[in-house]
């Protein structure tokens, strides 16, 4: 089930990657796709803040270390932006940073390298907490 | 990003990955660090497939697969066939797909080095394997045509196998002579090599770890041998890291003759090592076991170690001493007999170490310690080795002695050596005085300790070795 306000992709869900490895895109595109997600792409953090705030993720993924404004701050950004602040983030990196993620807001932090199961277990562990939180409909 | 926050911190060491050896996964600090890239080098027939394929089989589980591809050097059928003789190779993992063994040599031979990458991509978009061993890897790189292909390629190779959760194993017939030149070690995050020198009738095979990224591994030469379970590895023996100062146990042993405790004041000091050196016939193997028989009695079990003597001979030798072999042993004897043909101080000193571990002993007998020395092309490393194993005595509290041939030949200056290391010298020798001959003893040195520094006469009995008063 997607956000409100977010771009349902041929009823698919839509995930952000925003990674400047091209294997790690290409493996995470793969596996994410493979488990039924479109995936949108930006190779650093100001594109992916201009991306998200177009097609609206359901998801964001991102490194920290991506050029221009750091996965860190752009989680700070998208979590501060009523706009935004709906769509999961998850911060993968391979940086040890699992406190400074939260501190960030995000919600949840993984490790590289990338492990498939462990990256689209996560990624539904996400929506499926979202969903849970949002409000029920009146019928 | 600087404001890194203390929760941050790695807390946990590097995963690893286990051999299937303990041994191994000791000298490399706990085995290999997952997702990391290995090299396994040596020359053929030096077990390099054999190391790759117990570490395999010793992970396959029912969780993501492992994967062996062959190359260009050795048909898949082959690999296969003799993988069957180990006893770690199980059947239901090739059939449950747990292991799976596939070749890339079709891909390399239309394609060229440029088919790896393509195919291990592939690989890990299919089946997300574990493991990953290319065996070998060396024919790879003598496919490609040129130095910069060739780095193109690992720096394909290197970035894929690093985005991806998997530890890969290049397995090669290279040699130390080309780690410097060629790329694939620049990229490795581990090096093993694995060695094989000759020496007399047979062949040592050694083990060493020449890079292990973010471990702490044992460095130096490793035994090993190739038996049925693979490669069973005896870790270089090293100094306690912390050595213990005997000195502060006040705590004497008996050395089983009464007159020689009241030379020494008291008899041996606990953990420590005392050398008994003397000429063919003068008294040293008596003395020795005699100390270490002398432990039984008093509820310390003892291990007696010898190169000479088989168990028939020894077993004769104790009975000699009024002891009856059986309940020697069942009074705690551990007896253990090398072969001087067959020794190899590696394998020796890990069984040993096992018994001692195994049995709590407390009084060793080496008889006679330039055996070990002859046994072995290196006598440096014989030396560390005596040195470390009475540092890891004393560290145990466990009182040894070692004897020494001191007309043996060859010895040169590993004698004055192993003088050097021992807490106590003891000389026995038989005199010869006009047509009289007598036996004689003399405690040359005897650290920490005062001591009667006169020689003195003793004789044999049936119960052994007696000061004459």
């Amino acid at each position: 089930m997607a956000a409100e306000g977010s771009r349902d992709v041929g009823g698919r869900l839509l995930v952000l990657v925003v990674e400047r490895d091209p294997h790690i895109r290409e493996l995470e595109a793969h596996f994410l796709e493979l488990a039924g997600f479109a995936i949108e792409f930006a190779a650093d953090g100001k594109a992916a803040l201009e991306l998200a705030r177009k097609v609206l993720p359901d998801v964001i993924i991102t490194e920290i270390l991506v050029p221009k404004l750091d996965g860190l701050a752009l989680c700070r950004q998208i979590k501060s932006d009523p706009v935004t602040s709906g769509i999961s983030v998850l911060i993968f990196s391979i940086l040890a940073a699992s406190a400074r993620a939260k501190d960030a807001g995000a919600d949840a932090f993984l490790s590289k390298p990338l492990a498939d199961h462990r990256l689209v277990d996560t990624v539904q562990t996400l929506l499926e907490q979202r969903r849970r939180s949002e409000p029920k409909e009146h019928t | 990003m600087s404001d890194e926050q203390p929760g941050d911190r790695r807390a946990a060491a590097l995963p690893r990955l286990s051999t299937g050896s303990r041994e191994l996964d000791e000298i490399l600090g706990g085995g290999f660090p997952t997702n990391s890239i290995n090299i396994i080098m040596g020359e053929p027939g030096s077990g390099k497939t054999i190391l790759a394929e117990r570490l395999m089989f010793a992970n396959a589980g029912d969780d993501r697969p492992i994967l062996f591809f062959t190359t260009l050097s050795e048909p898949l059928a082959k690999v296969v066939r003799y993988l069957q003789e180990f006893e770690f190779f199980q059947e239901a993992k090739l059939v449950s797909g747990a292991v799976i063994y596939d070749s890339l040599g079709e891909d390399l031979a239309t394609e060229g080095v440029k088919g790896l990458v393509p195919r291990l991509k592939e690989a890990i978009k299919t089946l997300s394997p574990k493991i990953i061993v290319i065996d070998s890897f060396k024919a790879i790189h003598d496919l490609s045509s040129s130095v910069p292909e060739m780095r193109r390629m690992l720096y394909e190779v290197a970035g894929l196998m690093t985005a991806y959760d998997t530890t890969v194993f290049l397995v090669g017939e290279y040699d130390e002579q080309m780690i410097p030149s060629l790329p694939e070690f620049a990229v490795a995050d581990g090096i093993v090599e694995l060695a094989r020198r000759k020496q007399g009738t047979r062949d040592e095979r050694y083990l060493r770890v020449l890079k292990l990224r973010g471990s702490h591994y044992q460095e130096g030469l490793h035994a090993f041998r190739i038996n049925a379970r693979g490669l069973e590895v005896y870790p270089r023996l090293t100094s306690p890291e912390v050595p213990t100062d005997y000195s502060n146990d006040r705590r004497r042993v008996s050395t089983g003759v009464t007159g020689l405790d009241q030379m020494l004041r008291g008899g041996f000091w606990v953990g420590s090592s005392t050398l008994i050196q003397g000429s063919t016939g003068s008294g040293k193997t008596t003395l020795a076991l005699q100390f270490v028989l002398d432990g039984l009695t008093r509820g310390e079990p003892g291990l007696y170690l010898n190169f000479q003597e088989n168990p028939t001979q020894l077993a004769r030798s104790i009975e000699g001493l009024g002891m009856n072999v059986d309940e020697a042993k069942a009074r705690g004897l551990h007896l253990m007999y090398a072969s001087p043909v067959e020794l190899q101080i590696d394998s020796i000193l890990v069984k040993l170490f096992g018994i001692i571990k195994e049995r709590g002993i407390k009084r060793v007998a080496v008889d006679a310690v330039g055996d070990l020395v002859h046994a072995s092309s290196d006598l440096p490393r014989v030396l560390g080795y005596l040195y470390a194993l009475s540092q890891h005595f004393s560290a145990r509290k466990i009182a040894s002695v070692m004897t020494l041939e001191t007309s043996d030949v060859g010895l040169g200056p590993i004698a004055g050596h192993v003088s050097a290391m021992s807490d106590a010298i003891l000389r026995v020798a038989v005199e010869r005085v006009h047509d009289r001959s007598r036996r004689v003893l003399q405690v040359i040195k005897a650290r920490g300790t005062e001591h009667d520094l006169d020689v003195r006469e003793f004789v044999i009995t049936g119960k052994g070795l007696d000061m004459v008063p």
